[in-house]
């Protein structure tokens, strides 16, 4: 007994001097990647006051400039591209098209998505069948090429881009959430309910959403960077947004014939596609650690 | 013997499904495409020209007419002719399948050779420097685009030094960039969902009994936990080889590899109907296959899921 409560005295202490630094480290890990959101956010918002110039403005005197920092003038920053247009103006004017497009359909399609993937895993018979038939039909689309083909057939817009995304990303948080609800549905808790009479729409909404709600967010987190880097390779393959909008996918395809000769016209956008994509993956990461109970405890 | 006839049905389904999607694009070309414009010069074209030529393609009828000649040659195994090359649709399509499959599968290898051992041994030393050295590389994997990894690729290593070529399809060093290039997303994704599959099933109470009955670690790990961690990462399989499938359209692009991907988008661009008709049969014929293998592999790595439910 004696010896349990010198235990109890000690270790404290010994928790704390181990536990600190760590804290320390995780959180001091996370100001890079939360400044950079931010900084893509009040990019997107504010794309007008940060960069006042028109992204579409060409110079021809002034094609091909050194960016500030590599011999170049502090007149065009990030230096200039094949017909002269500031680069800078071009990635804050691009942050917003990207921040537009994930903001309706990462939300959108995990709603819309979980849903039916909760209904079609708790419901199995008939009705499942009938959703994950379509399921099948909507992932057996070959995405890239329906993409163009919408694209090239609704024209070029950024809301045509939304519509495409969403249709394109929601399937797939039906499959995996219907997945772990088959496997949920047999344990002994939800069984439990059921014997207690629980309602089908309780044990959906109180047993089985708060068990895959961790999928969901992985997937979440999984999906930012993918819907960024989607819009950029639908730009890429020239049926984004309209040409006379400045996206970072339209930069990078534009800069392909002059990456020998210049190439901060590439590197600016893909490396602003990168840092923005890579801080919503660490950010992700933070999150789901915070939201999943049982790594909590783990420290 | 149920098992096989949920198979069968699974595969009538799968048919179905295929119905399904060509008519999609059928609808959706007619209505938007005008594969005429293309085929004649801008200039001194009268109307009657225009319909001679959507006399001779058939296009001139109205759209459900169309579609039942269609449907009724489709049924006998013909997909039309194209408008723009020489020959069946379906056979220009063949042509390009070896390539995309020979790049997707390339792909794969490069994703789950990665991916999963990286995932188990991240999982296993979980806070380690190993750890984080893992996930670093899974993050930078997932935040870099891959037709942008894919010329960047190109530039150093096969313009600055010449160690790849920097297009086409000829031979193994040819295959290596594409091969990366489209792995790499899906190799990040393997990696973080085995990590944290298995990062939640070592901390189960099957995982205690079975280090309790006194099994060795390296059983505990790959009969029992090994096995729970992969369902979920099985379901993403499915959807990763549709990532990689579209993701091949993009890295064909970028390194002119002569695949269905970049036959595709020259042909939707061109208005070819036939061939952008059979092309997207048979790439949903593959997807649809790859996701029923993965609904009947969940029968043999969750036994709790029932055959009813497959």
């Amino acid at each position: 007994m004696s010896e349990r409560i010198a235990d109890t005295a000690i270790e404290p202490r010994r928790r704390w001097r181990i536990r600190r630094p760590r804290r320390i480290r995780r959180s001091l890990l996370l100001v890079p990647p939360l400044t950079i959101m931010l900084v893509f956010f009040v990019f997107g918002i504010f794309a007008d006051i940060i960069a006042p110039g028109d992204p579409g403005d060409t110079n021809v005197l002034n094609k091909l400039a050194r960016p500030a920092f590599d011999g170049g003038t502090t007149e065009s920053l990030l230096g200039t591209d094949h017909i002269g247009r500031d680069i800078w103006t071009r990635i804050v004017h691009g942050a917003r098209i990207s921040l537009i497009v994930v903001a309706i359909v990462v939300p959108g399609a995990a709603l819309f998505g979980s849903t039916v993937g909760v209904i079609a895993g708790w419901r199995s018979g008939k009705m499942g069948q009938v959703l994950m038939r379509y399921v099948d039909v909507q992932l057996a689309l070959p995405a890239v090429v329906f993409a163009v083909l919408l694209g090239a057939s609704l024209g070029a817009s950024i809301w045509n881009v939304v519509l495409i995304l969403l249709f394109w990303t929601w399937a797939g948080y039906a499959r995996l959430v219907r997945a772990e609800v088959l496997s949920l549905k047999e344990r002994e808790f939800v069984i439990a309910s059921l014997a207690a009479g629980g309602s089908g729409f309780w044990i959906m909404r109180k047993q089985l959403l708060p068990n895959v709600f961790n999928t969901i967010v992985v997937i979440m987190t999984l999906q930012v960077p993918v819907v960024i880097v989607a819009e950029a390779s639908l730009s890429f393959l020239g049926v984004g947004a309209p040409v006379e909008q400045a996206t970072w996918g339209r930069m990078i395809t534009e800069a392909r014939n002059y990456l020998t000769q210049a190439w901060w016209v590439m590197w600016m956008p893909g490396l602003a596609l990168m840092l923005v994509a890579l801080s919503g993956n660490l950010v992700g990461d933070w999150l789901r650690d915070l939201l999943d109970p049982r790594l909590r405890n783990l420290g | 013997m149920q098992f096989i006839s949920l198979v069968l049905i699974r595969l009538i389904q799968t048919i179905f499904v295929i119905w399904v999607v060509v008519s999609i694009v059928f609808v959706v070309a007619r209505i938007f495409g005008n594969p005429e414009a293309a085929l004649l010069p801008p200039f001194d074209t009268t109307e009657a020209d225009y319909e001679k030529v959507r006399e001779r393609l058939g296009i001139d009828k109205p759209l459900y007419t169309q579609y039942g000649i269609f449907l009724s040659d489709a049924v006998q195994g013909d997909l039309g002719y194209s408008f723009i090359r020489a020959g069946a649709a379906i056979d220009i399509v063949a042509d390009k399948i070896l390539p995309t499959v020979k790049l997707t599968a390339a792909g794969l290898v490069v994703a789950i050779g990665l991916g999963i051992p990286l995932g188990i041994l991240a999982a296993l030393t979980r806070g380690s420097a190993y750890d984080w050295l893992a996930r670093l590389i899974a993050v930078f994997g997932q935040a870099t685009p891959s037709f942008w990894l894919g010329l960047m690729l190109i530039f150093f290593l096969a313009v600055r030094v010449d160690w790849f070529p920097t297009a086409g399809a000829e031979g193994f060093r040819a295959l290596v960039l594409p091969a990366v290039s489209l792995g790499l997303l899906s190799a990040a994704g393997f990696m973080r969902l085995t990590r944290s599959g298995m990062i939640d099933v070592m901390n189960t109470d099957f995982i205690r009994t079975a280090r309790a009955k006194g099994l060795n670690e390296r059983t505990v790990i790959v009969r029992h936990a090994l096995r729970h961690a992969m369902i979920p990462v099985a379901t993403i399989l499915g959807l990763e080889l549709g990532t990689l499938i579209a993701g091949s359209v993009i890295i064909e692009v970028v390194f002119s590899w002569p695949g269905l991907g970049r036959l595709m988008i020259e042909s939707i661009l061109k208005d070819d109907f036939p061939t952008v008709q059979a092309g997207v049969a048979v790439i949903a014929l593959s997807i649809a296959m790859g996701n029923l293998l993965v609904d009947i592999s969940y029968r043999f790595i969750d036994p709790r899921i029932q055959a009813a439910e497959l």
